[in-house]
């Protein structure tokens, strides 16, 4: 057996376990996949949204927070304006006349996890919800959520399902799908305690943890993954609601979305190299289940994106050396010939493909996005999950140039 | 108390290994069976052509020392075996690109080359015995070529099938990979002077290297 199809073969094995897993999981919580922990108690909850240069979207933010149901008193709104250029404070402002939970902490330019840290210290919460400037938590999220600190004293996080609000163009569209693939694949995690992003648009912290463990990383491309892997590393739990809807924009072109995606691996890779002597050590399923499955996640697609590319080549090459001879005659017809040959990866392929899209199906049943018909999942997985090799190569490349800082303390 | 959680939940990482490796037996099962049903299809296949051609041997030998047989159908069986030799040939060949699992398909590629020798020396003689005008098109091929090679041998295999659709009953094709390991193979390359894979020998007299158009070749057939 050639070596390039043991490759595959490992490539199959760790696909397929991985899809499995969550199908099975998925088969044997579905019925308790939206259910919560309903709280007895109502401890005092800080919003902190960081904010840079957000006049466009931070009044709806705002009315958003203060249409989130919660006993009066019990509930503030900090946002941080880090320096925005723009209106951005003086809209917040003009909220602070009518609502005295709204407040504001003007600060110079330092980043979004800076602005956060500063802001906890300002924090009078039990509990800390971090909202991004541009997302919109549903009225009954608090309710949804604080269960869940309530029913286990160890959780230190709970995160919940970010869902799509700008869904016009192609890009937009399948974000939304995979937004929903995203959230689903996250709750099934849950199930084995292994909730490794409490994300950017609403996730709500025990204040005194977060302090205790020093904070947001100002130094990490993606403060949400490492504060949870940090959480994780300390023995805390972190859970999702996946009852709890938080709306957000997402780019809304290419090349921006290319940008947002190459931060995500960057930061993920650092949050990789800080908490690698973790592996397979510890007590929960950070160590043993996290780390490998984020790390071997990335390494699986860098090895997939090798072996695209090696076909692209074997390929593109023949084509190109085959010039000379469509040159001097060679009819072009008979070298686009094309056949499908029945072998044992083409076997193995359709089978990891058939559990994908069994996969994908699972994850937009009952979800609320427009096209949830076979060819929408084909779409996805064939055309959209395949741009997300550019932001992996783009990313390869940032690491070979050693364009990043690395951050492994 | 975690670890009774623990463990508990590790039970769904248990199972699910245990699903994969289910999925991945059946996957080489029948990975396994369409190989191996490929494998028997080309032996048996090889035992019906050894049949045939020590079938045409016999015939031209008869020609040839006892003058009892006829050339016209002599040559008819030769070319009809020829035209077969040459489909199994492509068949084996995509084979063997598509075998993942079989590495012995190169066996049953050197019996096959043997058997295109055999049909080869009959079309020599039966040229000669029967003062015929048909043609003989040797191809000889690397069994591992490079990527620029590997673009070369595409355009000959594939311009060669266009010449042989063109002037099917008048040439005989027969496609040998010159560096098989075949001591008989490289007998030929060096009586003929055939220094460079991939070669055409047109009529044990012409050898062309590398790329040749259609119409060049058909120049040589005239």
């Amino acid at each position: 057996m050639e070596l390039i199809t043991i490759v595959y073969l490992i490539m199959f094995f760790f696909g397929i376990y991985f899809l499995m897993m969550f199908l099975i999981l998925f088969y044997r919580h579905r019925k308790d996949i939206e259910s919560y922990p309903e709280p007895k108690r109502f401890p005092s909850v800080s919003f902190i949204v960081p904010a840079y240069n957000e006049e466009q979207s931070i009044s709806n933010t705002i009315n958003a927070l203060l249409a989130v149901k919660y006993p009066l008193g019990k509930k503030e709104i900090i946002v941080v304006n880090d320096g925005s250029k723009d209106r951005t404070s003086e809209i917040v402002k003009s909220f602070m006349k009518n609502h005295k939970e709204v407040k504001l902490l003007d600060k110079p330019n330092s980043g979004k996890a800076d602005s956060i840290n500063q802001a906890l210290k300002i924090a009078k919460g039990e509990l800390v919800a971090i909202t991004d400037a541009d997302s919109y938590p549903e009225p009954d999220s608090l309710f949804k959520m604080i269960g869940y600190f309530e029913e286990d004293r160890n959780v230190a996080a709970v995160t919940s399902r970010v869902l799509v609000k700008n869904t016009k163009n192609f890009m937009e569209k399948y974000q939304a799908f995979d937004y929903v693939v995203i959230a689903w694949s996250r709750k099934i995690l849950d199930y084995i305690d292994s909730v490794y992003v409490t994300n950017g648009p609403l996730s709500i912290y025990r204040s005194e943890v977060v302090k205790n463990l020093g904070g947001f990383d100002t130094k990490n491309l993606t403060e949400d993954i490492e504060i949870t892997w940090r959480i994780l590393s300390k023995g805390y739990k972190t859970r999702m609601s996946y009852s709890t809807n938080v709306y957000t924009t997402v780019p809304s072109d290419f090349k921006k979305w290319v940008n947002q995606r190459v931060r995500w691996n960057l930061g993920g890779l650092q949050t990789i190299m800080k908490y690698r002597k973790y592996i397979f050590r510890g007590k929960n399923f950070f160590g043993f289940f996290v780390i490998p499955y984020v790390t071997l996640s990335f390494f699986l697609a860098l090895i997939g994106v090798a072996l695209f590319m090696r076909y692209i080549w074997i390929k593109s090459s023949i084509w190109i050396f085959s010039i000379p001879y469509f040159l001097r005659g060679y009819n072009p017809f008979r070298f686009m010939e094309f056949s499908l040959p029945i072998t044992l990866l083409l076997i193995l392929g359709l089978i990891f493909f058939i559990l994908a899209i069994w996969y994908y199906k699972a994850a937009i049943q009952g979800q609320e996005i427009k096209n949830k018909g076979i060819l929408s999942i084909l779409t996805y997985s064939i055309i959209y999950r395949s741009f997300y090799t550019i932001p992996l190569l783009i990313c390869l490349y940032k690491l070979l140039r050693k364009d990043i800082r690395w951050y492994t303390k | 108390m975690v670890y009774k959680v623990m463990q508990t939940r590790n039970k769904v990482f248990l199972e699910t290994f245990a699903v994969t490796l289910m999925i991945l037996i059946v996957g080489f099962a029948i990975g396994f069976f369409v190989e191996s049903y490929r494998s028997n299809k080309i032996v048996q296949d090889y035992k019906s052509f050894e049949v045939e051609s020590l079938d045409l041997k016999m015939q031209t030998y008869y020609l040839e020392t006892l003058g009892i047989s006829s050339c016209a159908s002599a040559i008819r069986e030769n070319f009809n075996f020829a035209d077969r030799v040459y489909d199994e040939g492509l068949l084996i060949q995509k084979y063997e690109d598509e075998s993942e699992l079989n590495q012995n398909i190169l066996l049953d590629k050197k019996r096959y080359v043997l058997l295109d020798e055999q049909l080869w020396i009959n079309s020599i003689i039966l040229k000669k015995k029967c003062n015929s005008s048909f043609h003989t098109l040797i191809y000889f091929y690397s069994q591992s070529p490079n990527v620029i090679n590997e673009a070369q041998q595409s355009a000959i295999s594939k311009t060669l099938r266009e010449v042989k659709e063109e002037r099917g009953n008048d040439i005989i094709l027969i496609p040998i990979a010159g560096d098989i390991g075949l001591p008989s193979v490289e007998s030929q390359l060096r009586m003929y002077n055939v220094s460079y894979l991939p070669s055409m020998l047109i009529d044990e007299k012409i050898v062309l290297n590398g790329f040749n158009a259609k119409d060049e070749i058909l120049k040589y057939l005239q």
